[in-house]
């Protein structure tokens, strides 16, 4: 490997350039450093707790079952959603989802004597369906945002890109006028 | 050319038009070194998330908010993403500074090739009334050129770099020299047929698009794949950019040098020859500061960083640009006005839908004021930039019924957006910050450049016209909406060192030359002394490569 004094040398043959000395970094208001690079490995915080990330995974599934294709689980939703929640989204974006969850275990505790992780999926549905129609606290702002997470997740999974969606990375060709019963899914790139 | 520099020709910059100047200069002999400030991107292999799906992309190709926030504050009105994130300019790293009162968006790359990797890729040539309406109605300058001066390079630039569209015979839009238009699909072949029904002298065309639809064996291109991909960059080389189309021919003459990191700051000048002597330069990554000279410089690092570096050459102690004896340096800065969507339902026709990703769609060309005042309260026009697709269905409820429901597509919608003209203005400027500096010395561009009443009543016009053309179309839930307007938005900023033909009154001559340097070229979006209402970069190739062939005589006969 050439070293960077090598290198420095060898560029002020080439240029046949002045050197002048290096400048000072500006001063200034602006934070220096280096460019981030986007993290991708496990959370950086705990967003959720023990129970509530195991309500969070079942009512993922709740949203997105397995059906004729994989579900939610097993696209890595609830991963996503926990990643995205620690350290993609704004701290803000976690209230909504922790309170909802919150808001669902208490009247799962309330209606079925159960943790809602451990409701059934008939129960947990319902609790969904309550938060949907505004009947928990807070019940809305959770199902929209949750809802919307779980479908980003899984929609942009490889689960959800090859196998739920028609993966068509090259189209090659554009027909603006294609047969739509030719279509059995989405497209997806 | 007797000379004992190593190079002819210093490029400054390596975007479309920097990337033209290269070709142009080193395929007519002369030995060229470009500068560029970005980071090395090599064609195909720099394309890291090229072809990716988004499971294979940082934050599922999501940019996370906090680094939106910390790092790319203004590159997140450039559509910046985590698959081109390096493309893109670190805000927090290169600042620069407008009043709260003239909010600007300076959307700048960071990577060699500049914004050709990242751009839109609408190509058009402006209209002979472009370059006379300045003229006309007495607003800003003349253009020291007209239509005809231009008709040649755009049809050498048009040819090699590949222009997909129709051919119209519009007075206000000239035909390019075009390869096949990209297809309308059905839904905008039927609203092409309503519109032009309902009113007459209005037109939806093509849009006019750098992405090819015949490949190029010559230049290693392949035509467009309809990936819709393109700001990933294309390792197909369909579409313009300075990797795939000008970099490999300037290369091919063994004539170029090309060095990636160097930040250029200034330009040295001698008052008795007039000319400029050096340009000054810094390593981005060693810090360290340079300088090289040449016969011949060309200033292509976009409208706004090259007027940066003509201010920022002056004599120690002088407040003054070596380049700045008319005054004018860093004044009429314009970019195009947006922001006005208009969207709406086609009902029918879904036995149809869109087999492939057509990067593109359809145009509405300029109807305002051609050759008369319509009367409608603002000067010049606008056009319209719009496309009709079938997205997947809504959500609805949650489960198994709506995982179903989802693998549907909805009904076909329409929407376009409007792009206006803004006049120049004197008062419309850019200067030195008088005491913040970057990291690489460089006084920080300091920003005062708003719309006025005249873009503003534009963009209800366009508001109002659109909203009336969907609903006579027939479209159902006509909506329309108006956001913020901010300059720099639409990164279209052009201006700053407008040509003339006054020396007293302009920085450039008919040539993109310095009237105060004849070594010295500027040849991207900063000689522009009007903007028209059509997409600019098409203007750039031709302007430079028209520039480049005169520069080159003149060194030739002995006048450079």
């Amino acid at each position: 490997m050439i070293g960077r004094r090598t290198a420095l040398a060898g560029m002020v043959a080439m240029f046949g350039t002045q050197l002048f000395a290096p400048i000072a970094r500006a001063a200034g208001v602006f934070p220096a450093g280096p460019v981030p690079v986007i993290s991708q490995g496990a959370p950086s915080i705990q967003v959720f707790t023990p129970s509530q990330h195991a309500l969070m995974t079942a009512l993922s599934e709740r949203i997105i079952p397995t059906t004729d294709t994989p579900g939610a689980i097993a696209a890595g939703v609830p991963a996503y959603i926990e990643k995205l929640l620690a350290d993609w989204a704004a701290p803000d974006d976690r209230k909504p989802i922790v309170a909802g969850l919150d808001a669902i275990e208490a009247r799962s505790l309330r209606d079925y004597k159960l943790p809602a992780s451990r409701a059934t999926p008939e129960q947990q549905d319902a609790l969904l369906t309550l938060a949907m129609n505004k009947e928990i606290p807070h019940g809305e702002d959770f199902f929209e945002a949750f809802r919307q997470l779980v479908i980003v997740g899984y929609y942009t999974s490889e689960i959800g890109i090859t196998q739920e969606c028609e993966y068509l990375p090259v189209p090659g060709e554009y027909n603006g006028a294609f047969p739509y019963s030719q279509v059995n899914k989405v497209y997806s790139a | 050319m007797a000379s004992t520099d190593r190079f002819d020709a210093i490029v400054i910059g390596s975007g479309i038009s920097g990337g033209w100047a290269a070709k142009e200069l080193t395929e007519k002999g002369l030995r060229v070194l470009m500068l560029d400030r970005g980071f090395m991107v090599e064609h195909g292999e720099g394309y890291t998330y090229d072809g990716k799906p988004a499971y294979e992309v940082p934050a599922r190709n999501i940019m996370p908010k906090p680094l939106e926030e910390s790092d790319y504050f203004i590159a997140k009105h450039g559509y910046v993403a985590p698959s081109n994130q390096a493309f893109y300019n670190n805000d927090r790293l290169n600042p620069y500074a407008y009043d709260e009162s003239s909010k600007f968006y300076w959307i700048r790359p960071a990577a060699v090739g500049g914004k050709s990797l990242i751009w839109g890729r609408w190509c058009f040539r402006w209209s002979p009334d472009d370059f006379e309406a300045n003229k006309r109605e007495g607003i800003g300058g003349d253009w020291p050129i007209r239509y005809d001066d231009l008709a040649p390079w755009y049809g050498y630039v048009e040819k090699y770099a590949g222009v997909s569209g129709s051919r119209e015979n519009l007075p206000y839009l000239p035909d390019s020299e075009f390869q096949p238009p990209m297809p309308m699909n059905v839904a905008e072949k039927w609203m092409k047929q309503r519109l032009e029904t309902e009113f007459p002298g209005r037109k939806l065309i093509h849009a006019r698009l750098s992405n090819m639809t015949e490949d190029k064996p010559e230049q290693n291109r392949t035509k467009c794949q309809f990936r819709n991909q393109c700001r990933n960059g294309c390792s197909f080389g369909a579409y313009f950019s300075t990797q795939a189309v000008t970099l490999p021919a300037a290369r091919a003459t063994g004539r170029l040098t090309l060095r990636s990191d160097a930040v250029v700051t200034g330009l040295d000048y001698d008052p008795g020859t007039r000319r400029v002597t050096g340009v000054r330069f810094i390593d981005a990554k060693t810090g360290q500061a340079e300088a090289v000279s040449a016969r011949l410089v060309f200033l292509c690092a976009s409208a706004m960083a090259s007027t940066q570096i003509l201010m920022n050459s002056r004599a120690p102690g002088s407040g003054r640009s070596h380049f700045d004896s008319s005054g004018t340096l860093g004044r009429y800065v314009m970019d195009h006005i947006l922001r006005v969507e208009i969207s709406g339902d086609i009902p029918g026709m879904e036995e149809y839908i869109e087999y492939g990703r057509r990067p593109g769609g359809v145009y509405v060309p300029r109807f305002r004021n051609i050759g008369k005042d319509d009367g409608v309260g603002f000067r010049r026009g606008y056009g319209y930039q719009g496309s009709a697709h079938r997205e997947p269905a809504e959500p609805v409820g949650f489960g198994a019924s709506m995982k179903q429901g989802m693998r549907r597509y909805g009904g076909w919608k329409f929407s376009f957006g409007a792009f206006g003209e803004c006049l120049p203005y004197e008062d419309n400027h850019v200067s030195l910050h008088p005491d913040k500096v970057d990291r690489f010395g460089v006084p920080l561009m300091r920003f005062n450049v708003t719309f006025r009443d005249n873009e503003l009543r534009m963009m209800a016009d366009a508001r109002e016209e659109g909203e009336k053309m969907l609903r006579k179309a027939g479209l159902q839930n006509v909506k329309s909406e108006e956001k913020e307007h901010v300059p720099g938005d639409a990164i279209h900023e052009m201006g700053g060192a407008r040509m003339g033909t006054d020396p007293r009154a302009s920085v450039l001559n008919r040539w993109s030359q310095a009237h105060d340097a004849a070594n010295l070229f500027v040849t991207d979006g900063a000689q522009m002394a009007s903007i028209s209402c059509v997409n600019p970069s098409l203007t750039f190739m031709a302007l430079t490569a028209r520039a480049a062939d005169h520069a080159v005589r003149g060194l030739r006969e002995g006048m450079i």
